[in-house]
């Protein structure tokens, strides 16, 4: 009796300490994923086709040009973008979409500043490709990620 | 202290360091936003692409050559001089720059704004994809040469904004100068204006417009009040010459009215005796002729029948003066002829020692009168003339001349025959010529004169519509002006004219 009553103990202290320790573990480690569609064709994106999507260079997966969405729903993610993909500045960057337009006839990718609206997007178009905090997709069966981006 | 704070160039000099105070900060500030930005910027750019091209340089290498590859490149970056940490995790393996490594850093997060971290290194991590498993490229950047260039870049925009600033301070001092110069040199012929120079010209010469309105307005002001200074002047003239005269006109008038006063009183008593000396001499003369010539009583007589003449003889000069005599025997007549007769009567009388010098005048004027009265005048005022140098001897000086609208108070404008009888004896002060017309003054001992002959001059005169005038300086003799009005040529012919 005593014994089972140390175990219940125990297992309530361990339980207590995983929920207290869960949300501070994935505040710990956070990462930005590329994502898309579940159901899309892009299987995969190496690090300069995803330099050259979000700056406006057309990139083709099974003839099918991918549709960038430039994230902006919180400034940490915009500078986790502008460091890890684009490298460089935010002047810089629009500078380089604007000569990428007005040069060479390349779209601006699309920027949206809500994570709804992104989702939204993304469930309507299977070439759109875009990034997001992975927490915020962990648990979408509707999106799939293709790359880690950046970890904290 | 409030009137040099309240001085022109003071205050134009605090407008322009209140400015200065206000914008210097702020310009500095701006610029040193913009440098910074301007830097942050660069050094951004270009380590995010750095970086950048050696994950995907590393995400591109094949498996084989995999380590000595990032091992070159990490090299390759540590040898560019801005890296100053490179370091490739695969897992629990480390691949490091073969190149020493001062000091291992602190483990932190990425950098992702340009700054001063404390440690002066901004690190990127690239996650790279290798196959199905990522590995770390995390490499630190050198923030120290990018913060030095800023540092550099503000102390030169601080020293030009200085610059700027003292420039522009000393510009100010000079510009208020230029400014204020001419105001003060106004304030300055203001000042003299102010102090009674009004003719004080207020010539500026400024480029300032407004400076140059300004002195155009006070220099005409400037002549306004000179102008109506000099009419105020000129009226204060002109009232000071009226109210002389006005004066001199009063006091003769009183002098007139004390010697028509004493005229009419002397003229009363006269008459009265002359009625009572009429019996005196006709009862005395009667009396004589009853009388034996060489008796005692008949000497008595004669004496009393003397006495009783100078009586009437003093009586009729009395009459004379107060114009009660008998009716005078008016006519035109030349006026030269009379005085040489009465200088002829006088130069028999007049001692040896003293000059008689007539001047008669071209002009020979015609006056209207009793010509022995004239000659009453003539020898009067001469007489008078040669008992003032009868000690010393001299000269007596007769003229005679035309007087057009004479400057004497009494007379009406027109043309008057004057004469001039001067003498070079004792003079009078101011005090003996107030006295002069009035009966029986006199300046002479008791027995020497009677006082009535410049009186009966002035009655005579006077009844002739003329004026007598006296000057006289004492120890150099005196001079007497009759002006008498001239007649015209019809009342000579139309003589005699009845008076």
């Amino acid at each position: 009796m005593e014994r089972s009553a140390v175990l219940i103990m125990r297992r309530a202290l361990l339980l207590l300490a995983l929920l207290l320790g869960a949300p501070l573990g994935s505040a710990g480690s956070q990462s930005v994923v590329l994502v898309v569609r579940a159901d899309s064709a892009v299987v995969d994106l190496d690090s300069v086709s995803v330099r050259k999507l979000f700056l406006g260079v057309p990139v083709l997966v099974n003839s099918s040009p991918l549709h960038p969405i430039r994230n902006r729903s919180d400034a940490r993610l915009d500078q986790i973008f502008l460091q890890e993909i684009a490298a460089m500045s935010q002047s810089a960057y629009d500078r380089q979409i604007l000569i990428g337009l007005n040069r060479h006839g390349w779209l601006r990718p699309e920027e949206l500043d809500s994570s709804g609206r992104i989702l939204d997007k993304l469930a309507m178009d299977p070439n759109a490709v875009t990034f997001m905090w992975q927490r915020d997709v962990a648990r979408n069966p509707k999106i799939r990620v293709i790359r880690v981006l950046w970890t904290d | 202290m409030d009137r040099l704070i309240n001085s022109l160039r003071v205050r134009l000099i605090g407008v322009v360091l209140v400015i200065h105070a206000a914008l210097v900060p702020l310009l500095y500030l701006g610029v040193s936003v913009i440098i910074q930005e301007g830097y942050a910027e660069l050094f951004v750019n270009s380590v995010r692409s750095f970086s950048k091209l050696t994950a995907d340089e590393l995400e591109a290498s094949g498996e084989r050559e995999f380590e000595q590859r990032a091992a070159a490149l990490l090299d390759g970056a540590m040898l560019t001089g801005q890296v100053v940490f490179s370091e490739i995790t695969d897992g629990q393996h480390k691949v490091h720059s073969s190149l020493a490594i001062d000091a291992a850093p602190v483990p932190r997060a990425d950098d992702f704004d340009f700054g001063d971290h404390g440690d002066q290194v901004y690190y990127i991590t690239h996650r790279i994809k290798r196959g199905d498993r990522s590995i770390m490229l995390r490499l630190g950047f050198d923030e120290g040469p990018t913060l030095e260039r800023i540092v550099g870049a503000k102390r030169r925009v601080l020293l030009a904004v200085l610059t700027f600033t003292f420039v522009s301070i000393a510009v100010s001092i000079w510009l208020s100068a230029v400014i204020a110069r001419p105001m003060v040199r106004l304030q300055e012929a203001a000042k003299r204006v102010a102090g009674g120079d009004v003719h004080a010209h207020l010539e500026m010469n400024s480029s300032i417009r407004e400076v140059q309105d300004l002195t155009h307005h006070l220099e005409s002001m400037r002549e306004k009040l000179v102008g109506a200074n000099d009419r105020l002047a000129s009226e204060i003239r002109e009232r000071e010459v009226s109210e002389r005269k006005r004066l001199d006109l009063e006091r003769q008038l009183l002098h007139r009215e004390r010697i028509a006063t004493i005229g009419t009183l002397a003229g009363g008593v006269a008459h009265e005796f002359n009625n009572i000396l009429t019996p005196i001499l006709l009862y005395s003369q009667v009396a004589l002729d009853d009388t034996p010539p060489d008796s005692a009583v008949a000497k008595d007589l004669t004496r009393i029948v003397a006495a009783a003449h100078r009586a009437r003889s003093l009586v009729a000069r009395i009459l004379t003066f107060s114009r009660q005599m008998d009716v005078p025997q008016t006519s035109v007549f030349p006026l030269r002829p009379t005085v040489e007769e009465a200088l002829a009567l006088l130069r028999a009388i007049v001692p040896a020692n003293i000059d008689i010098v007539f001047d008669p005048s071209e002009d020979d004027s015609m006056i209207s009168g009793d010509a022995s009265l004239i000659h009453q005048v003539i020898i009067n005022l001469c007489t008078n003339g040669y008992q003032s140098m009868r000690r010393t001897g001299g000269t007596l000086a007769v003229r005679l001349g035309v007087a057009e609208n004479p400057t004497v108070p009494q007379l009406d404008p027109g043309k008057y025959a004057m004469l001039e009888v001067g003498d070079s004896g004792h003079g009078m002060d101011p005090a003996v010529m107030a006295h002069i017309f009035e009966p029986f003054f006199t300046t002479r001992g008791v027995g020497e004169g009677t006082g009535l002959g410049l009186s009966v001059v002035h009655g005579i005169v006077t009844s002739m519509g003329g004026s007598i005038t006296v000057e006289s300086t004492i120890g150099s003799g005196s001079t007497f002006r009759v002006y008498l009005p001239a007649a015209t040529r019809t009342l000579l012919e139309g003589e005699p004219a009845s008076g």
